[in-house]
């Protein structure tokens, strides 16, 4: 089973045309708006939505925040970002592009994951998603039996308005930065999950299992409250690459973990390698809650994306778990953030990183120790491998620790693979790339052990395939 | 490029100093330095200790510049904060492109005696070439209440087990 989300509009350009930014097929969609991003853009998204006034406020607030903020001065370069070109709002019709038109680098990664048949036509945007609504329609009845809610964040802001406008933007506030002002103020699609108190939810929700609805997009916008004591794995992504006409990725994804409850959260990211994909993610964890961010990144031109905790309720905790892949002309700028504000809280953070091919890797870290948050503990690690001599590998990691009370760690180390390493394996008879992809599926081994088994699976055969460098 | 990105952000002048041969260099007072190692195959060990006391805002920020290939370097920072003093230690390890077989390694240690001195530690890696080992590890922690117990136990009084356990801290390699 291959559990991907993936853009259910995307008719992705025609494979003469790869590569070209900003490329943006009209056919295939019932709605479009012009290019660039006005106050009038917003009010038509927000008219055509049928949506509260409120929520047309927020938009129109965050519009003016995003216009007043300037693009961050550290991390990756993003002057190729054009924001009047992009088409903030486009709604698809039912009519797909046929198999024939997906790029053949496409279709034989799918072959490579071994992803099934049917579902590749899916993945590849020809076939709509509620064809699986069969299989997974089971799934529905049970959780629905529990009090789950799980939809489309539009379709949760219709029917459960009191509930969105009570968390809606305040774990990341429109001003929180650019990108996050922008997403408030265009966002369509994404997630909106409720787990009530006590409710241990067994089988991961995917996103993939969301029916009937537009399951990602340029500006998703994701809302997971799970209530005191209770218990979900949230998984978002495919191993597959996911195709968009969109060069512009801009999520953000505010997650509230109330007492004693715990939430992870999984990302699969594998974005055409000409995406921008910057994304905000943060929880705020209270009570001896937990949250787990399971973060993995290998597409996309550019990733910025530090899903962090605010740990508010003593005995709160906190980890992260992520990789990234960095190949030729990509630069993943990625890392996490823990701020503790109660005593006895606890972070985590461990980060592996991979480039290769001229690829360029950052960890971009903070932890923040309040005055008040005594006995907390904290710890990073992050390890970097470069395979090549054109590759770049960073770590930026920043620490404020305001009183003594704490025990804080960060460690760091950069190294390639090492020649007695591939000398042992090719003495037992590997040849030097089967050697190479050993070593670097040992080095992720203990983060691709964190993911539900089928995506394990596949994390490895992306990993294998990676290395030959023959995905485009 | 990076290297002139860096010493922009200096919040000061840094003091830029060339260590050409194998040396100890002993960092005497806090403040900005930038160090330029530019001779192969040499060992190279920078290391300061610092106390902060009272209202002090200790303040380092510095640049450890690989421009050669096979330099070994160890970088050691070490403060203790007392009273409401600040201790900042930024420090960045920077490997220019062609510089093979380096072996570089930045330790940050920050001790913090009373509960309202505070830290920042940030403990950069810059590394533009793949055959190197490189590491960072940054750390702030107070005295282990038993250690104290320890000590105190054995008749000496609060202050001045705290006061030995700081100047170990200080003396030992790591």
């Amino acid at each position: 089973m291959t559990n991907c989300a993936t853009l259910n509009e995307p008719p992705f350009p025609p494979s003469n045309q790869t590569g070209t930014e900003f490329y943006f097929p009209t056919k295939n969609y019932q709605h479009i708006t012009k290019p660039g991003l006005t106050e009038n853009t917003i009010r038509e998204i927000s008219d055509l939505k049928n949506e509260p006034k409120w929520m047309l406020d927020i938009r129109l607030r965050a519009f003016r925040h995003f216009q007043l903020l300037t693009t961050p001065t550290w991390g990756a370069d993003l002057s190729g970002i054009e924001f009047d070109k992009i088409r903030y709002f486009l709604k698809a019709t039912d009519e797909k592009p046929s198999w024939d038109d997906v790029p053949p680098e496409v279709k034989e990664t799918f072959d490579r994951l071994g992803i099934p048949e049917a579902e590749r036509s899916v993945l590849a945007g020809v076939k709509a998603q509620y064809d699986s609504e069969v299989v997974y329609g089971s799934l529905r009845k049970e959780w629905e039996k529990d009090g789950v809610i799980f939809l489309s964040m539009d379709e949760g802001l219709k029917r459960y308005p009191d509930l969105v406008k009570e968390y809606f933007g305040k774990v990341i506030p429109s001003n929180d930065n650019r990108y996050a002002a922008l997403n408030t103020a265009a966002w369509s699609g994404g997630s909106f999950v409720y787990i009530p108190k006590g409710v241990n939810v067994k089988m991961p929700l995917q996103t993939y299992f969301r029916i009937n609805a537009e399951l990602s997009g340029q500006f998703e916008r994701t809302l997971i409250i799970v209530d005191e004591g209770a218990k979900v794995h949230y998984v978002e992504g495919c191993t597959a690459p996911n195709f968009t006409s969109n060069s512009l990725h801009s999520a953000v994804v505010e997650i509230f973990v109330k007492d004693g409850a715990t939430c992870q959260y999984t990302t699969i990211q594998n974005w055409y390698k000409n995406v921008y994909n910057l994304v905000t993610k943060r929880s705020r964890v209270e009570t001896e809650g937990q949250m787990i961010w399971t973060d993995f990144n290998m597409g996309s031109k550019v990733t910025m994306k530090y899903p962090g905790f605010i740990l508010a309720g003593k005995g709160a905790k906190g980890e992260t778990l992520s990789m990234a892949l960095a190949g030729s002309s990509q630069h993943q700028d990625t890392g996490s953030k823990a701020i503790h504000l109660a005593p006895y809280t606890s972070s985590n953070i461990v980060s592996k990183s991979i480039s290769k091919d001229g690829g360029r890797a950052s960890y971009r870290g903070m932890v923040k120790i309040a005055p008040d948050a005594h006995h907390c503990k904290s710890s990073v690690i992050c390890d970097a491998l470069i395979l090549d001599g054109q590759s770049r590998t960073d770590t930026y990691p920043t620490n404020i620790i305001d009183n003594n009370q704490v025990e804080m760690t960060h460690e760091a180390t950069v190294s390639k693979v090492g020649d007695d390493q591939l000398f042992y394996l090719m003495s037992r008879g590997l040849d030097e790339e089967k050697a190479k992809k050993l070593i670097v599926n040992g080095f992720i081994a203990g983060l691709v052990k964190k993911l539900p088994l089928e995506y394990a699976v596949e994390m490895n055969r992306l990993i294998d395939h990676e290395m030959e460098g023959s995905v485009g | 490029m990076a290297n002139i990105k860096m010493k922009k952000s200096f919040t000061a002048k840094p003091q830029t100093i060339i260590l050409d041969s194998s040396t100890d260099y002993v960092i005497k007072k806090p403040g900005n330095y930038i160090f330029e190692l530019v001779t192969p195959k040499t060992e190279i060990s920078i290391s300061m200790v610092a106390k902060a006391k009272g209202e002090e805002n200790l303040e380092t920020e510095i640049l450890i510049h690989h421009l050669a290939p096979e330099i070994k370097a160890q970088t050691t920072l070490k403060a203790v904060g007392f009273d409401s003093s600040k201790i900042s230690l930024k420090a960045k390890i920077l490997i220019d492109p062609e510089c093979k077989k380096t072996k570089s390694f930045l330790t940050e240690r920050v001790l913090l005696v009373s509960p309202l001195a505070r830290a920042l530690a940030i403990p950069d890696l810059e590394i533009l070439t793949d055959d190197v080992r490189c590491s960072h590890a940054a750390s702030v922690t107070k005295i282990p209440e038993e250690q104290i117990f320890y000590l105190i136990s054995r008749g000496l009084k609060r202050r001045v087990a705290e006061e030995m356990i700081v100047e170990g801290f200080l003396k030992t390699d790591h």
